[in-house]
């Protein structure tokens, strides 16, 4: 049996993959295609990840921007350009012509004209703006047909999928940096530096959103959840918006049915004075920005909406 | 001659539909950048009291998207179980919370932002637009727009880095109500709860 799982351990693992990515999609599909079967759990580990967040990432990444552009700008670039043979590798897996040429050019510009990739001239308006791309093997599988699957929350990582998180491990094995680092001895220490950088780099830009979102949001892990699968399917397909999420849902001329004016309709009879009281800690402002709305939902396209428009009656 | 005619023809007909949708594209991208001074002059600027930035922000968000159409797309499904007054309550709190969360944001913004291009399609008009933080990275915008029945620009959706705004905020409030026993009503109590804390 064990030399049975041996020899056709890789046939397993496929197959495991595979069980997990199918597993639930179609309860997820009934929930606007969230695909979280291990929801639970995910929040545990997003918890945890917060506050690893709070305590440890967030104050490095303070720390960064803090430090003046030289170095801070090189080194980013330098983690940046070490990433070039998994994306290299993987866009030509993907037999993605525009992007093997984006990251040949881009890295023989930056390695030359940007002094061994300490400066990323390629994205310099001199040599015609070549955007950055990066692939992995999440991306190659997606462009192979294999679907995302569910969402997993990896601990320290942060949001992912089966799909993506079987990625990044195919990814940080084959890297032929690694074999580089191991063939002439170079520490762990060393070769976490790349990663390292760009993960404090990356959360460095995104610190103030990040913050915001927090702070606004009702539930912040939806929130990621669903950012995630946005930037995932923008970064493998180009496409802005999933179809069965589209706003074409609701086409303008939903405007024009029969349901919408009997709304309307109905709200005009049921002329109420609906008093929106501003939440404000300034209690006599508070008092002169009590608005007082004629009943009409403002809506533009609310029939007869220049008469009803939001009036403000002092 | 006849072929001459019909030429002469179509091109009556086609050149005002080019230049007015030229002109349309135009006004679209002055609409967006319009809209970011406003933002600037009546909600950033640090002078302004907290009461009055928030009144400013609600004018400008009431008059520049049509928060009707994207109540009704965050709630998706359950829009349809509503009755009349509960669509209203929810759109008057969904507006409520939009404004006390976004509008303090805005407190002391610097940055420059212009619109680099307008794409129609579908009836709606596709603005990119680069924005430059004073003190973060450059982010691109996407605004979606439409031309409503009186031709004027509402703002639909606005997509940051490939990331929309309604559909994040659409999956934030279905997984709400889906973990909420009160369901919607759930919902509505947690937006009053974040716009009066």
């Amino acid at each position: 049996m064990v030399e049975f799982i041996l020899k056709y351990n890789k046939i397993l693992l496929i197959f495991v993959i595979s069980a997990f990515i199918s597993l639930d999609v179609k309860n997820a599909q009934a929930v606007e295609n969230v695909n979280d079967p291990f929801e639970n759990v995910n929040r545990n580990i997003f918890k945890f990840n917060n506050n690893l967040d709070d305590y440890f990432f967030k104050p490095v990444a303070k720390g960064w921007r803090e430090i003046p552009e030289i170095p801070r700008k090189p080194l980013t670039n330098l983690a940046t350009t070490a990433k070039t043979p998994i994306s290299l590798a993987n866009a030509i897996l993907q037999l993605n012509k525009e992007s093997i040429g984006n990251i040949i050019g881009r890295f023989l510009i930056n390695m030359t004209f940007g002094l061994g990739g300490l400066f990323d001239v390629a994205s310099t308006d001199n040599f015609g703006n070549i955007a950055e791309v990066e692939e992995d093997f999440g991306q190659t599988l997606a462009v192979w047909g294999v679907p995302d699957g569910p969402y997993v929350m990896l601990p320290i990582f942060g949001p992912s999928s089966v799909r993506d998180a079987f990625g990044l491990g195919v990814d940080t094995i084959t890297n032929p940096l690694s074999f580089g680092y191991r063939m002439n001895g170079i520490g762990l220490e060393a070769r976490l530096s790349g990663p390292v950088v760009r993960g404090v780099s990356t959360r460095e830009k995104y610190l103030d959103y990040l913050d915001e979102m927090k702070e606004g949001s009702l539930d912040f892990y939806a929130t990621m959840r669903s950012l995630y699968r946005q930037k995932r399917r923008k970064d493998i397909s180009g496409e802005l918006e999933s179809k069965d999420l589209s706003l074409s849902m609701l086409p303008v001329e939903a405007y024009e049915d029969e349901e919408l004016k009997s709304e309307v309709e109905e709200s005009k009879s049921d002329v109420k004075n609906i008093v929106t009281t501003m939440k404000d800690e300034d209690s006599e402002i508070k008092s002169e920005m009590t608005r007082y709305y004629n009943g009409v939902l403002p809506s533009s396209n609310y029939p007869a909406f220049n008469e009803s428009r939001v009036n403000l009656i002092e | 001659m006849s072929y001459f005619r019909n030429f002469l023809i179509l091109a009556l007909f086609f050149i005002p539909i080019h230049s007015f949708s030229d002109e349309k594209i135009e006004q679209s991208k002055y609409f967006v950048e319009n809209l970011g001074k406003q933002v600037i002059e009546k909600v950033s600027n640090v002078n302004l009291s907290e009461s009055e930035r928030i009144v400013n922000f609600r004018n400008l968000y009431l008059d520049a998207f049509d928060n009707y159409y994207i109540s009704r797309f965050v709630l998706g499904q359950y829009w349809k179980r509503l009755d009349s007054n509960m669509r209203r309550q929810f759109v008057e709190s969904f507006n409520d919370y939009i404004v006390t969360t976004y509008a303090p944001k805005f407190k002391g913004w610097e940055g420059t932002f212009k619109a680099t291009d307008s794409l129609l399609e579908n009836n709606y008009y596709n603005v990119k637009m680069s924005v430059l933080n004073k003190d973060g990275p450059t982010l691109q915008f996407m605004w979606k727009i439409y031309l409503d029945k009186n031709k004027n620009f509402k703002i639909l959706d606005v997509n940051i880095d490939g990331v929309s705004m309604l559909v994040t905020q659409r999956a934030e409030f279905m997984s709400v109500i889906k973990n909420n026993p009160k369901g919607v009503i759930g919902l509505i109590e947690a937006m009053e709860k974040k716009t009066s804390g």
